[in-house]
């Protein structure tokens, strides 16, 4: 076994480190050492999406990322996207548009959203869908999800304008 | 997954020599990457090892190779063989007929038919790959066959080092593989699709 | 009959927003792997790369060695405890882990426990098999060759056909084919294809052993009845085990079958006295766990010249992989696949299925589709579309003039349903108007003057879901009855459980509906759990769209029964004969004097502190319901496809799906099964297989070659509905998750078949990928 390193990350705001096998997969070190399960894993080829994250500002799949990587830098799970109990826009926006069922997808679905918007605060339709492509659902059939969006989009754009 | 795999090849050697060559089987293993002749059962029949790595999963083949045919007039050899991990990983086997000719420029042609059978995780994850990694085994191979062809031919080592003494046969690495394969598979991709829109 | 309620109370028919939602959209759900005990470790399955081979020897000396490795479990120490074999759902048993050979690429051999996931990986390396490879059997066509290998060794007659099962009248169907003036015939596969919910399955199995309790934490659709099995086959006993299915993401009839996995994890957490954690992976899970579908069938249909259907026969194959795992009920080894005469009243019919056994992964379940209802449903609509093809027939004008007409329900179908309701023309022209059936077939004509390819497809299903009554179904013995149990504390509130197990339907809302409905208490102060057999009431699960016809009429019932005690009490209060109130929802009142009520909230309360003398307090009620028959959901899908003359590939430019599942609860959430459902119909048509080559090598056992639609690929689907209540049920609805993944499939043939008709194509088996299409396109010389 390989010898254990220090990581130091910056979780949802908060300085976190822990002493990790250089081989361990962000996914497990968000879930297993930090303790932070919101953070899910579908599959094993990296297609699904379930595990998104968002480091240094860019969605990633961090079942295809070591959490040595993240060594220095920042990252954002579903955890962190609620402001301190006050949901976020896109939360609100899946329940008001019936953007989950099971739930399983919908973390790693709010947080390419989030970095869609992030970059894109008022994407079309298409956008919107390529945007989310990165994550499967089997659920829903992604068109409340893409309400959901939409709702979130608009509703960033009111309280934009509103301050 | 039966795979077919068609190579042709030449080597700036006279008919005899390379005939000679090929119709050795730990010559000829000492040629393949990875791969190590460890008993002969008989002058036809061979036992032997092949290590293939896809990524951190190594599969160690240990098999037997039988020559079903040998014909030193038509020079063509025909050979099966069959193979199974060590950990029980999975298996695969091969039927190959080889031809060679000599050519009017006194070099000398080789062709090679294989249908190779892999049965397993590799058969799998690899079906896609299984193609590329013969390609990159085959370049290996007909490297190292020119380079002990041309060493016979000076006087250098007689037997080929991989004839289960000294040092481990190594591995074609796969990973290495894996990614120049998929680059080339890509670039052939890219060179399919922009042909006929640009300058050749 | 049915009281609308207001919106704050959320009875039946209001798209109330979910309760669920809240943790989800926060990541705080507790999925399986989600649970964390302390002392817990991982356990780690060997898998064989072989179809069909003899095991020679298992070394497992490194393995056990390896540093971090508590235990390496193999067949022939669980044969020491008689558990090497397991029973299935379905008369037969499967092994745990391998003994003597292996059947199937994938199948279990070995189990490894460590202290984390990574050693457990690492250790599984290093357990070493000998394999002999022996003969392998993929085609099920040859399952029956005199020269076939026999799979199972372990059974008494050495064959490979596992049962035969017919129904029907052969000799008048036969008679009615001979002299029919038109014939149709097809031959259609459904391709095997895997339910792949996004999470995976696995389980915490907790053995307590100070207390003697195991505690299992699973991704099971039917808890109670794994508990039952977990206590009949490891001699456990049964007030010791608890199965607790938490947060699932996703079923789809995948989480119904008890897997290896499961049953090693019990073994190891009782040997170890330690939590064990066994999740698979997504290879595993599509290599190894319930596959759906991989039926070949074949249909005769025989009509007059005028298009009136006089006969059908049916002739299936069923590919059933090493084991037959089905799951479903033990009278009915095809399901409910005589389902099969659909939407139209034939005067005979006779129906015939063989199962055969293969080297493949066992099964197959009920993928989102009542017990091979989607199977029956595809062949009956795409041979409807090649008679309609062989007559020079509209395939609108075949379906109308052949529909059960509205009067003669309930139903008897020549192989032996009574649909209880249905109003198949009403959905069908609902489906025509909204797609525009008339202009479409005008533009189809312009367009193929053009030479430009565009197909309209036809679906109108019957489903037949809510399994089931007592005379005739149960799954291994047990019953397919359901429960609820509601109790109503002295604050109003109320808390409510049942036998069922959502796996993202929305349960904690719709079933917290029909009660809101029944006694008009707010669904906001209704909490609803389902999983926990400590404390739910017994019940079969939820798969078969069965929930809301079965569990959902014990609600019902449950309520009601609250409701007369709660009548009783309000008499009391109100000094009145119980027969001179009235009920509104949330409140009795005096017949005539409506200001003098009593609130059920009030009445809640009294039954705690102010009772009617000799009536016990509380206000509780458990109902175990046995449905008098099942339930006949239908509808109409139109689907709309342009082709790509280059690509073969094949765009869905319209989708309108007409669903009828009678009264709805929640229409929000009803919207959304649809939309789910079509997605997967969607992804079966073009892009799914579990295809297996010549050696049984799996070619679709990642995600890489399994694909799942991405918000790119699926269009917007268009939904309506028409409501034909059940005429049995208590509020009159009849279940939906399923209609969606049964009916679409054929519409999306049927449409690409529609496409191609004028240049003589019949029939494309699925799934229909571009590059297949491009054939076509090619041998009809209009590739592009």
């Amino acid at each position: 076994m390989a010898t254990k390193k220090l990581v130091r990350v910056k979780v949802n705001g908060r300085d976190r480190e822990a002493e990790i096998e250089p081989r361990l997969l962000l996914v497990h070190f968000i879930r297993d050492v930090l303790g932070l399960t919101g953070t899910h894993v579908g599959c094993d080829t990296t297609n699904c999406g379930a595990c998104t994250v968002i480091l240094d500002g860019r969605p990633v799949k961090s079942c295809t990322v070591f959490a040595i990587q993240a060594e220095g830098r920042e990252i954002q799970t579903i955890e962190g996207v609620a402001n301190n109990g006050q949901l976020h826009p896109l939360q609100e926006g899946f329940q008001e548009e019936h953007g989950l069922q099971c739930g399983f997808c919908t973390p790693g679905m709010i947080l390419s959203a989030y970095a869609l918007l992030e970059k894109n605060p008022h994407p079309t339709e298409e956008e919107i869908r390529w945007g989310i492509s990165g994550n499967l659902c089997r659920c829903t059939g992604y068109q409340n999800i893409v309400k959901a969006v939409q709702y979130a989009a608009n509703k960033m754009s009111e309280e934009k304008h509103a301050a | 997954m039966a795979i077919k795999i068609e190579k042709t090849f030449q080597v700036q050697e006279p008919l005899d020599g390379v005939w000679k060559f090929l119709s050795d089987p730990r010559k000829v293993a000492g040629c393949i990457p990875g791969a190590q002749v460890t008993e002969a059962v008989d002058d036809r029949t061979y036992k032997g090892l092949i290590k293939v790595q896809v990524g951190p999963s190594v599969t160690d083949y240990r098999g037997e190779a039988h020559i079903a045919l040998l014909d030193n007039e038509k020079h063509e050899i025909q050979m099966v063989g069959k193979g199974q991990d060590v950990r029980g990983k999975g298996s695969a086997s091969m039927k190959m007929i080889g031809q060679a000719r000599a050519l009017s420029d006194g070099s000398t042609e080789v062709v090679t038919v294989s249908e190779v059978n892999v049965v397993g995780l590799l058969a799998q994850l690899g079906a896609r790959m299984i193609q590329e990694v013969s390609n990159k085994m085959f370049e290996e191979f007909t490297r190292n066959l020119r380079t002990q062809l041309q060493q016979e031919r000076v006087g250098g080592t007689e037997q080929p080092s991989n004839s289960g003494t000294a040092s481990q046969p190594q591995p074609i690495k796969a990973v290495p593989l894996v990614l120049t394969v998929a680059r080339e598979s890509a670039g052939r991709l890219f060179r399919r699709i922009f042909r006929g829109s640009g300058p050749r | 009959m049915l009281h609308k309620t207001s919106p704050e109370i959320g009875g039946m028919g209001h798209s109330v927003k979910r309760k669920e939602d809240l943790r989800f959209i926060q990541g705080k759900g507790t999925y399986v792997e989600d649970v964390h005990l302390p002392a817990m470790v991982y356990g780690q399955m060997v898998r064989s790369p072989y179809a069909h081979a003899r095991i020679k020897a298992i070394r497992t000396e490194a393995a056990r060695n390896f540093p971090g490795v508590l235990a390496v479990i193999t067949g022939q120490d669980l044969e020491k405890a008689g558990l090497s074999w397991m029973p299935t759902l379905f008369h037969d048993k499967q092994m745990v882990l391998a003994t003597g050979k292996v059947l199937f690429q994938s199948q279990e051999v070995a189990f490894v426990v460590a202290e984390d996931r990574y050693t457990a990986a690492d250790a599984a390396e290093l357990v070493e098999v000998d394999y002999e490879d022996l003969p392998v059997l993929v085609d099920p066509h040859r399952a029956l060759d005199a020269d076939a290998p026999i799979l199972r060794e372990d059974r008494e007659e050495k064959t490979n056909h596992i049962f035969h099962w017919e129904v029907g009248d052969r000799k008048a169907t036969d008679s009615v084919l001979q002299s029919a003036p038109v014939k149709a015939k097809l031959d259609a596969f459904f391709p095997r294809c895997h339910p792949a919910p996004l999470e995976t399955c696995g389980c915490v199995a907790d053995y307590n052993s100070a207390t003697g309790k195991l505690t299992v934490w699973e991704t099971s659709q039917a808890p109670h009845a794994h508990r039952t099995l977990f206590a009949l086959v490891a001699g456990l006993p049964e007030n010791n085990i608890r199965i607790i299915a938490p947060d699932i993401g996703g079923g789809f009839g995948n989480k119904v079958p008890i897997y290896p996995g499961y049953v090693c994890a019990v073994v190891a957490s009782l040997q170890l006295g330690r939590p064990v954690k066994w999740i698979e992976t997504r290879s595993e899970n599509l290599q190894s766990t319930g596959f759906a579908r991989d039926y070949h069938m074949t249909a005769e249909l025989a009509a007059d010249r005028d298009g009136t259907l006089r006969g059908l026969r049916v002739k299936t194959l069923a590919d059933h992989g090493a084991f037959n795992a089905a799951a479903q009920p033990s009278k009915f080894p095809a399901g409910l696949f005589s389902i099969c005469t659909g939407s139209y009243d034939f005067a005979t019919a006779f129906c015939e299925v063989d199962g055969v056994y293969t080297n493949k992964a066992p099964g197959g379940i009920a993928y989102r589709c009542s017990f091979r209802v989607t199977e029956a449903a595809y062949l009956i609509e795409r041979a409807m579309d090649v008679l309609a093809q062989e007559l020079k027939m509209d395939p609108v004008e075949l379906r109308l003039k052949n529909f059960v007409p509205p009067d003669k329900f309930p139903y008897q179908s020549p192989l032996g349903w009574s649909y209880d309701s249905g109003n198949y023309h009403g959905a069908m022209n609902l489906a025509l108007e909204k797609i525009g059936y008339r202009d479409l077939r005008k533009e189809q004509e312009d367009k193929r003057q053009r030479g430009e390819l565009m197909g309209i497809g036809i679906s109108s299903f019957t489903e037949i879901v809510g399994a089931g009554p007592a005379h005739t179904f149960d799954i291994v013995g047990i019953k397919m009855f359901d429960s609820c149990e509601i109790r109503v504390h002295p604050t109003g509130k109320a808390i409510a459980r049942m036998g069922t197990k959502a796996q993202g339907q929305g349960h904690e809302t719709t079933f917290a509906q029909i009660i809101a409905q029944e006694l008009g208490i707010p669904v906001a102060d209704i909490t609803v759990e389902e999983g926990d057999t400590d404390t739910a009431p017994y019940g079969l699960g939820t798969y078969a769209s069965r929930s809301t016809p079965v569990a959902g009429a014990a609600t019902s019932m449950a309520s009601r029964k609250i409701r007369e005690k709660a009548r009783k009490i309000a008499g009391h209060l109100l000094e009145v004969n119980e027969e001179d109130l009235e009920w509104e929802p949330g409140k009795f009142y005096i017949k005539g004097a409506p200001s003098k009520s009593k609130t059920i909230q009030e009445i809640a309360f009294a039954a705690y502190t102010d009772l009617p003398p000799g009536l016990e307090a509380g206000l509780e009620a458990v109902h175990y319901y046995d449905p008098p028959n099942l339930t006949f959901p239908f509808g109409t899908y139109i689907c709309v496809v342009d082709i790509d003359k280059g690509t073969g590939e094949v765009k869905v430019r319209r989708f309108v799906a007409v669903d009828d599942c009678g009264n709805i609860i929640n229409p929000m959430i009803v919207e959304g099964q649809i939309h789910g459902g079509l997605t997967e119909g969607l992804a079966i048509a073009f892009m799914q297989e579990i295809a297996y080559d010549e050696n049984g090598n799996i070619q679709g056992g990642t995600f890489m070659d399994y694909l799942v639609p991405t918000a790119v690929e699926t269009p917007n689907w268009e939904t309506d509905k028409t409501c034909t209540p059940s005429p049995h049920h208590p509020i009159g609805a009849k279940g939906v998750g399923e209609s969606p993944n049964v009916g679409s499939p054929a519409a999306f043939v049927n449409a690409v078949v529609d496409a191609l008709s004028h240049l003589g194509v019949r029939h494309i088996d699925m799934p229909i990928t571009p590059w297949k299409v491009w054939q076509i396109l090619k041998a009809k010389g209009v590739a592009e």
